[in-house]
């Protein structure tokens, strides 16, 4: 029944996409001066700022400085007014803890931080407006904050979430489609070499669509790399022209 | 505030230039920076504003929601104040850093705005002693560069400004109770009245004169400074000191003075902004 | 307190067994740990031992209001506690990284995939629903909690029976168990959750870790299913690269663990419920005495013994005759001896000497000066290896020349004497 709603006889979702179809993605780079690396990603109505510091000394317990490599420390929080009810806690609850988890175990896997070895990279990212797949905004805003900052990467790190309705995969879910109690996988991706950093997915599924779906994360997360690196070329001219090169 | 670590030298520098009315970045004393304000920029708040005040940046959303009013105050709203000093700010504020001055901040801003002479809460009012609406007020800091309470207020006056409530209908249901109907018309709303809120001018005592928006490496050199709130006629209507040092009471009366000077002359360009910005959005 | 830091050597060790295919504990690569089930004497408290890791699951209910913005659906609260006693690395009070975690995958394994009629929770719509809390404490941590949790709750959720309400109008009674009995929760289905930890940047892949495997290990990926074939839920963590094949033969095997385990918990629970129908008292309180919570048994495990006598054999012969000494005790003066000093050690020798001081014990006993021979003996065999002929020369004479009855030179000897009777005490006691 909820099929009906998400997913029309013509293929139309609710918000006027094809199943296949990504939201708008607009993106800048170097919003702010004093951090050493920051973006600002809107896909569709959810909009997230990434903030990099660093790398740079280890900050707190330098107990936990490792020998060989830099440690990423993220932490990811919601303004209060980001979501339609209001939230009282903008971090510090689990789902934030969680998620701050799974951003710094992606990021770890595709930062090179054998380069820094007794460093830290702080990965500060903030959903201003959420309408659904806060985690790949945040992915997606988080690499190019972290390309702004200068600290090199395997390959960009393109998330989207995906979900399953009707025997078809909608790639890039929002809000409405994603409380809609359909099954929805979360893949953050290196699309050059297709690996996988981070999977995630909750809710029944089948285990014979599970390969559609993956495949279907995956086009998109290339679809999104592809996005990303216009606008990482497109901010390099501005800065070269503003450099005077 | 997060800190900024100047030398000495650096200090007697600033000092000198301030006593001859010329600062780091060339101006006067009671210059403001280059200051950028947009509204309407988070769409699901009913009233948001972003202000840009030289490397400081603050996001204020407010969203409107129906609760029972203060026994006190049985025909008033009221506002509720949330600052967030979010870890985008400096790497300071990670965890629960920012929360000392998010209660600090917060705490003054209901001085200064929760009260019947800045905001018209009786308009706030739906059914005397059961609805009224609560208007939370929620600012989130994303770059610290000093002079917090001046960019904070500008902004929650451009939000106010900007913040549209639904209309309601009070209808007597079956059981006696009153229902609240929203109307649908996302155009059929209230506007509340910002022509008396007031702005916050911080004065930072540096050697022997006063600055007005201070950057992070002057605070470091002044030790006391003045919060004062002014409305658009020039009255205060609200001061504090804050720093541990002292000042002497010819300096605060001069200091008042500039302040009112210069908040007045605040308020009247912002006003005419504000609503050149609504007119072209309309 | 902080956890042992796991050495090199072990690292590589476990590493490269891994590379051969080898498991610490002698199990293939995709086989779980042996799993018990046992329950407790409440409805709804079940105990789970996954090879050495034990976690218990209880759940309780209780009458609250609802949450707002779902009115007529009941509450489910899953918590799941790191308690110290099952690591000295888990903290009391503190909430981890590592509990987050766990307690997030709880939660979206059995929250998420609705495995439980919440809205049959619902007493009163807008004022009174049941809310059902779950409680996973672990007890020891021996690898693989997340599985262990994941089944101990899932179980304690079938085995629970929530008290009978009736409405009648606006009035909701709730009868207490001995009024009338208590009902089960509508459970959908069941998930579970199947962990794989994978070994050099992917290349390697094992099933059930356990703390060793877990420590080495670079990540982890978690697919919690039920037995129709349905992924509730996947995690994958720690900073691996996965690819798209490694996931879907995952999920394979997945399956097939997952309807074992499933059977497993049926026939568990079937058995519970035969025993309480016979009135036996059962559950927590019964099983101490029979020792079967408290006691951390090692089962018996065979042991390959084909070849263990030629491969002894084998190392004996081979093995280098050690070099003979023929200790001559030193006079350094008349009524002072010493034996033994300066000599080499018999560190590898010290079972064969007890059974020779065992014979020479029952052997000689009585007089002094053949006890003081039979010492001369045992210090004799002790030194001497390989079963070489002693000789008894002149030493010994020289020995029972201090046996005359001087009594300036009988007191070296009691001692002497004290030592040996001393040291047959303890060879006897050695012999218990």
């Amino acid at each position: 029944m909820a099929g009906l709603e998400l997913l029309s006889d013509q293929g139309y979702r609710l918000d006027g996409r094809k199943a296949t179809e990504l939201r708008k993605v607009q993106a800048r780079m170097g919003v702010f001066a004093q951090a050493d690396g920051s973006a600002y990603l809107e896909q569709g109505n959810t909009k997230a700022l990434a903030v990099v510091y660093g790398p740079h000394e280890m900050r707190g317990s330098r107990s936990r400085t490792l020998h060989d490599r830099a440690v990423i420390n993220c932490q990811y929080s919601m303004a209060t007014f980001s979501t339609a009810e209001r939230k009282r806690r903008p971090h510090g609850d689990r789902k934030s803890t969680e998620m701050s988890l799974h951003l710094k175990q992606t990021f770890e896997a595709a930062v090179m931080t054998q380069l820094y070895p007794r460093s830290q990279i702080d990965i500060y990212v903030k959903i201003l407006q959420s309408d659904g797949g806060n985690y790949s905004v945040c992915v997606n805003a988080a690499t190019l904050a972290v390309i702004d900052a200068g600290i090199p990467m395997r390959d960009y790190v393109c998330a989207c979430t995906v979900g399953f309705v009707d025997e078809t995969p909608l790639a890039d879910l929002c809000y409405a489609e994603e409380s809609g109690g359909v099954s929805s996988l979360a893949l953050a991706l290196l699309p050059r070499g297709g690996q996988i950093a981070l999977l995630q997915m909750d809710a029944r599924l089948h285990q014979d669509h599970l390969e559609t779906l993956i495949e279907a994360a995956m086009t998109a997360c290339k679809g999104v790399s592809k996005v990303l690196d216009e606008v990482v070329r497109q901010h390099l001219q501005e800065v070269s022209v503003l450099t005077g090169e | 505030m997060a800190t900024v670590q100047v030398s000495e030298a650096e200090k007697v520098y600033i000092l000198h230039g301030i006593r001859d009315d010329l600062r780091v970045d060339g101006r006067g004393c009671e210059d403001y920076r280059h200051m950028e304000i947009e509204t309407d920029v988070v769409s699901n708040t009913d009233g948001s504003a972003k202000i840009t005040l030289g490397h400081t940046a603050v996001l204020v959303g407010i969203k409107a929601e129906i609760g029972k009013p203060r026994p006190m105050v049985p025909d008033e709203g009221y506002l509720e104040f949330f600052v967030d000093c979010s870890a985008n700010a400096t790497p300071e504020f990670e965890g629960r850093g920012g929360e000392e001055l998010g209660t600090e901040l917060s705490n003054t801003l209901y001085k200064v705005f929760n009260n019947k002479r800045s905001v018209d809460l009786k308009s706030l009012c739906i059914s005397e002693g059961e609805h009224c609406w609560v208007l939370y007020v929620d600012v989130l800091l994303l770059q610290c560069d000093g002079n917090l309470y001046d960019a904070i207020s500008i902004a929650i006056k451009a939000a106010l400004f900007n913040t549209k409530i639904p209309r309601v209908q009070i209808s007597a249901d079956d059981e006696g109770g009153k229902e609240i109907e929203l109307s649908d018309d996302p155009y059929d709303c209230m506007r509340l009245n910002v022509e008396n809120v007031p702005c916050i001018v911080t004065l930072c005592k540096v050697g022997h004169r006063h600055v007005v928006d201070a950057t992070l490496q002057e605070k470091a050199c002044s030790v006391a400074s003045l919060i004062i709130s002014v409305t658009h006629k020039g009255t205060v209507t609200c001061t504090r000191k804050v720093g541990g040092g002292s000042l002497d009471p010819e300096s605060i009366f001069e200091m008042t003075e500039a302040g009112k000077r210069v908040g007045k002359a605040l308020h009247t360009p912002l006003m005419k902004l504000l609503q050149e910005e609504e007119s072209r959005g309309a | 307190m902080k956890d042992t830091p796991l050495a090199n050597c072990e690292r590589d060790f476990l590493l490269k067994a891994i590379e051969e295919k080898k498991r610490l504990d002698g199990r293939q690569t995709y086989d779980y740990r042996k799993i018990k089930i046992t329950f407790g004497t409440d409805y709804g408290c079940c105990f789970v031992d996954l090879g050495r890791t034990r976690v218990m699951a209880q759940v309780s209910c209780e009458l609250v209001a609802p949450k707002e913005n779902r009115p007529n659906e009941g509450i489910m609260f899953f918590n799941i506690e790191l308690s110290p006693m099952a690591s000295p690395a888990f903290e009391q009070g503190r909430q981890s990284e590592l509990s987050v975690k766990l307690n997030r995958q709880l939660e979206r394994c059995l929250r998420n995939s609705k495995c439980i009629d919440t809205e049959s929770l619902c007493v009163v719509s807008g004022e009174k629903v049941w809310q059902i809390r779950v409680d996973v404490h672990m007890l020891n941590h021996d690898g693989n909690l997340m599985d262990a949790a994941s089944i101990a709750a899932i179980t304690a959720l079938c085995h629970f029976r929530r008290p009978d309400v009736a409405i009648q109008g606006d009035e909701v009674t709730v009868f207490s168990p001995e009024e009338r009995d208590p009902i089960p929760l509508s459970i959908y289905h069941m998930p579970i959750s199947v962990s794989f930890s994978f070994f050099q940047q992917g290349t390697y892949l094992l099933v059930d870790p356990c703390e060793r495997e877990e420590r080495v290990m670079d990540g982890l990926l978690m697919i919690a299913m039920n037995k129709h074939r349905e992924i509730c839920s996947i995690q994958s963590s720690g900073g691996i690269m996965l690819l798209k094949d490694q996931v879907m033969r995952c999920s394979k095997i997945a399956s097939v663990k997952v309807s074992e385990i499933t059977e497993l918990i049926g026939k568990a629970l079937e058995n519970d419920k035969k025993a309480r129908k016979a009135g036996g008292r059962c559950g927590f309180a019964e099983s101490i005495p029979q020792e079967r919570i408290t006691a951390l048994k090692m089962e018996e495990s065979p042991v390959e013994m084909m070849d263990v006598t030629e491969r002894a054999n084998d190392i004996v012969q081979k093995a280098e005759a050690p070099p003979q000494t023929v200790p001559s005790p030193v006079v350094p003066v008349p009524g002072v001896g010493q034996v033994g000093q300066g000599l080499q050690n018999t560190w590898g020798l010290e079972d064969d000497d007890e059974e020779e001081e065992e014979e020479e014990e029952n052997g000689n006993r009585g007089e002094e000066q053949e006890g003081k021979a039979s010492k001369m003996e045992k210090y004799e065999k002790e030194e001497s290896r390989g079963g070489d002929v002693v000789e008894i020369s002149d030493s010994e004479e020289e020995e029972v020349v201090i046996l005359h009855p001087e009594t300036s030179d009988k007191a070296p000897v009691n001692t002497g004497s004290r030592s040996s009777s001393h040291q047959k005490g303890a060879a006897k006691s050695k012999k218990k």
